[in-house]
């Protein structure tokens, strides 16, 4: 390493020590402010809470970047420690108030995740990706309803179920087991700008498997309500209505990407308020016309990418954007770990969890092989597949409300699986994204929306009317 | 869904939409460094709107919808006063330090403007006391706090008016650039003040306070807190950077993060000990740019979301406006504020114009150019109205649009005919885009 090298890192940790002391200053204050006025408004502690979330994140992300870890990590971290398990810098009420965030977060995320699939691209992969698909659904679904199986005498809640019933509720879990996590591969994704082949087969394959996964569940639950529930019957209702809200969803996403592409390619300023507004706005009309949010707007990112020419700077909005929505999205999610339900459950969830990343790589390894992938994708193209996180937690929940016979214990261990598989998965992709060489090192642009100091500066230096 | 009127009620997602699109529309006219293209100076017409829309006159915006808004709307007001302090006392490229200071001004520039605020408030305060312990049953703290609050609110002269005004008509020499520059550092004292005003009426408004400090040390807590977490600020973002460190990381994303962060935990943590969060960020937002080497790019980067913050609180300030507090002579206590007003500035205008030869050609107008209120006005008043629920904070932010609506009446029009008078607008000037006039930049 060069003097001059040396002198720049040792500069960055000197600064990430200052950054780590003022934190720990920042975080004195909330504390002796939380035990002072306790009894206050729940809506001042979101405030207070928001904001230490926003600012322990963005500096823990930068802290463990040091050790290469990835700063979505960073950002879980600090939400655990500031949780409510563990310094209770923040309280359970904050922290469900804080998650009104991920509707806006999952907006971009789909939005950013289907812009990211380039129609060129699919072509060129579409034999890997349909292996790929076919192997970590089918495969993965089986293998896991098996292993659930296996453990049945060792899970509280499935100890006490029939036969059938228990094969009902492996299946669910084997649904579960499928879900992958958009969120936690745009956050690796947006951090280290990586480009090749391992990122895009796993892109392309953990946007896909959102849409399998809503076709599973459907699917699933239909053959699952019988065998769990004895007094229910066969019924294709639900097969029907999961036809119109994916007919629905793509007509509505392609709407949106058109209008889309249209405002970024004639005003394409303020695309952060743009952004705001779907996130919010057309979330709940989503909602109501009971639509997939995260087909349809995946389907509006595609759009944008692949019938315009606005995709580029269209990713880079979303990215600025959602810089600092991630950092809230993630930190909430590690607020949100129950680390009591994770210490109950850990050998039970620690089992599932591990057999659920082997069977991911024995899957991608079988679909590798037979699409004939490059080296480095049959080597690495799992890592990323292992992260879960709100999308399975959704998909827990929906099946606890569909299931009520199950109690909470089905959930219950469906986070704390998804606990495990979100703090190590984002770590195992960048680890896949570094050792493929497909990082980039390139720093990122600035936002049009928020500009960066430099720029704004030198835009205020600069004679009026120019 | 319930209705009123026949009207249909709006939903907070319809709300949040609609600030959405007002800050939608506050970017586009901050654009490329515009100050105002159009519409009125002080922002008075989106107090207006939110006025109309709301439980007073149409009620399409009820009152426990706009209370789902509030903690958005104490955000926002830390914010507004964060950007305040940041640019407060920065002179083109430059921060106030002393005497020499560039482009004239420095410390005298803005003890002037600090003792016609403070001439501004008492000559308010002291009439409005008057009127309150006449006409009012209010006594000891609810009415303390009304006349302060009050008081504060009409301290200021707006400095978006004033730019509109010299940037509109090219205004260009002494006087304006002095007039601007008072309206810049005329913002200090009423946020100073306000941090005292925040502790009357402890025991009623935040009980889970068990705090027995006295006022002064109340007010030296909320801005001690504002100085740390501005100094924490300056320690985090206003590090040296070193060249090449943007490759390991240190990037605008990371001092966005920063910088929102702490100015929403700042307002967060003041609110929950009870303070004044406009005062601590206001502090904050002066020790940020005092204490950081990078304190003029980070004016900058956040100056240009003023406006798209601002519009949205004026439409949420208008919409709270609630006139039907019966208890209080309202209309009469508004007129008190604003005769009393009226003649305070009208008497600076004129020892002004006794003092100082650049003044002197302005005529009698000029008192009456210094009566535009619009941003801080309606900040203070709506922080009242949300720290004092009830009669006391609902005549604070009435006042507050009053002072404000009246402003925008009188104020740009007699700034324009003394700078026509003082002979810094030209006679026959083109009709200029706003964004070049020399005394604003």
């Amino acid at each position: 390493m060069s003097s001059g090298a040396r002198h720049v890192t040792g500069n960055v940790v000197l600064a990430r020590g200052i950054q780590l002391a003022a934190l720990g200053v920042i975080s004195m204050f909330l504390y002796v402010a939380t035990r002072a006025a306790p009894e206050s408004g729940g809506s001042v502690g979101t405030i207070a809470s928001l904001g230490y979330i926003l600012l322990a994140g963005t500096l823990v992300s930068e802290l463990v970047a040091v050790v290469r870890l990835p700063h979505v990590t960073g950002y879980l971290l600090a939400g655990i420690v500031a949780g409510p398990h563990v310094a209770a810098l923040i309280d359970e009420r904050s922290v469900a108030n804080l998650t009104t965030v991920n509707t806006l977060a999952l907006s971009l995320i789909a939005l950013e995740g289907g812009a990211h699939l380039r129609t060129s691209t699919l072509r060129q992969g579409w034999k890997s990706l349909s292996w790929a698909t076919l192997f970590q659904s089918v495969f993965v679904l089986v293998c896991t309803t098996i292993v659930f199986l296996a453990l049945r005498p060792y899970i509280p809640f499935a100890r006490t179920l029939g036969g059938t019933a228990a094969l009902g509720t492996a299946l669910l879990w084997g649904t579960i087991a499928v879900t992958r996590s958009p969120s936690a591969t745009l956050g690796i994704l947006a951090e280290t700008r990586a480009s090749g082949p391992v990122m895009t087969s796993t892109l392309s394959l953990v946007m896909t498997s959102d849409v399998v996964v809503v076709v599973l569940l459907a699917t699933v639950m239909v053959f699952a309500r019988p065998m769990i529930d004895p007094t229910a019957t066969f019924s294709l209702h639900d097969l029907g209505d999961l036809g119109h809200e994916l007919l629905g969803s793509v007509a509505l996403g392609t709407t949106l990407g058109i209008v889309l592409a249209a405002y970024t390619r004639f005003v394409r300023t303020q695309l952060l308020l743009v952004f705001l507004a779907l996130g919010f706005g057309m979330s709940a009309l989503v909602a109501y016309v009971r639509f997939d949010s995260l087909l349809a707007f995946m389907v509006a990112g595609f759009v944008v990418q692949n019938l315009s020419r606005q995709g580029e700077v269209f990713i880079q909005a979303i990215e600025e954007t959602g810089s600092i929505v991630f950092v809230i999205f993630f930190a909430t999610a590690g607020a949100h770990l129950d680390l009591g339900l994770l210490r109950r459950l850990w050998p039970v969830a620690l089992t599932l969890a591990v057999t659920r990343a082997v069977i991911t790589w024995l899957a991608s390894r079988a679909a590798g092989r037979f699409a004939g992938d490059t080296p480095m994708v049959k080597r690495w193209g799992w890592a990323g597949l292992v992260s879960q996180a709100g999308l399975a937690l959704g998909v827990a929940a929906l099946i606890e409300r569909a299931f009520p016979q199950l109690g909470s214990g089905f959930r219950a261990l469906a986070t704390a699986t998804v606990a495990l598989n979100e703090m190590v998965g984002p770590v195992l992709f960048k680890v896949a994204l570094d050792r493929s060489g497909e990082s980039s090192h390139t720093p990122r642009n600035t936002s049009p929306s928020l500009p960066s100091a430099e720029t704004a500066a030198a835009e205020q230096d600069r004679p009026a009317g120019m | 869904m319930a209705t009123r009127n026949g009207w249909h009620e709006v939903t907070p997602l319809f709300l949040l939409m609609g600030l959405l699109a007002l800050a939608y529309m506050g970017s586009f006219l901050a654009g490329d460094r515009r100050i105002r293209g159009f519409g009125l100076p002080s922002g008075a017409e989106y107090v207006g709107v939110g006025f109309v829309l709301g439980p007073s006159v149409l009620g399409l915006v009820d009152r426990s919808l706009l209370e789902t808004f509030d903690p958005i709307a104490q955000v926002a007001l830390g914010w507004i006063t964060l950007l305040i302090g940041l640019g407060f006392g920065v002179r083109g490229r430059a921060r106030i330090r002393g005497r020499g200071a560039p482009e004239g001004g420095g410390v005298v520039g803005l003890l002037l403007a600090c003792l016609v605020s403070i001439v501004s408030v008492g000559a308010v305060a002291g009439p409005l006391f008057y009127a309150v312990t006449r006409w009012t049953g209010l006594r000891g703290e609810e009415r303390a706090t009304l006349v302060a609050g009050a008081a504060l609110v009409c301290a200021e002269t707006t400095r978006e008016s004033v730019r509109w005004v010299t940037e509109r008509h090219r205004a260009s020499g002494p006087l304006s650039s002095t007039v601007a520059r008072l309206a810049q550092d005329d913002d200090l004292v009423p946020l100073l003040l306000l941090a005292p005003c925040f502790a009357l009426g402890l025991a009623t408004h935040v009980p889970h306070i068990p705090c027995t400090m006295s006022v002064l040390r109340w007010a030296l807590a909320t801005l001690g807190v504002g100085v740390v977490f501005g100094g924490v600020a300056a320690l985090m973002i206003g590090r040296e950077v070193p060249e090449g460190a943007a490759d390991e990381g240190i990037d605008a994303d990371e001092t966005w993060g920063t910088l929102v962060g702490l100015s929403v935990l700042g307002t967060g943590i003041t609110i929950r000990l009870g303070l004044s969060a406009p005062s601590a960020m206001f502090a904050m937002g002066i020790a940020l740019g005092t204490f950081s080497r990078h304190g003029k790019m980070l004016h900058a980067m956040v100056d240009r979301t003023e406006r798209s913050v601002l519009h949205p609180v004026l439409l949420l300030a208008g919409a709270r406006i609630h006139l039907g507090v019966t208890s209080l002579p309202l209309g009469l206590l508004v007129f008190v504020v604003l005769s009393a007003r009226t003649i305070a500035k009208g008497l600076l205008g004129a020892a002004w114009q006794v003092s100082s030869p650049a003044a002197r050609k302005a005529g009698p107008m000029l008192g009456m150019g210094l009566l535009s209120a619009g941003t801080l006005s309606m900040t203070i008043g709506l922080a009242c109205a949300l720290r004092f629920p009830g009669i006391v904070g609902d005549a604070i932010l009435a006042i507050a649009a009053a002072s404000t609506t009246f402003g925008e009446i009188v104020g740009p029009f007699a700034l324009r005919s003394s700078l026509r008078a003082a002979g810094e607008i030209p006679e026959n000037p083109q009709h200029v885009s706003p964004g070049t006039g020399a005394a604003a930049s």
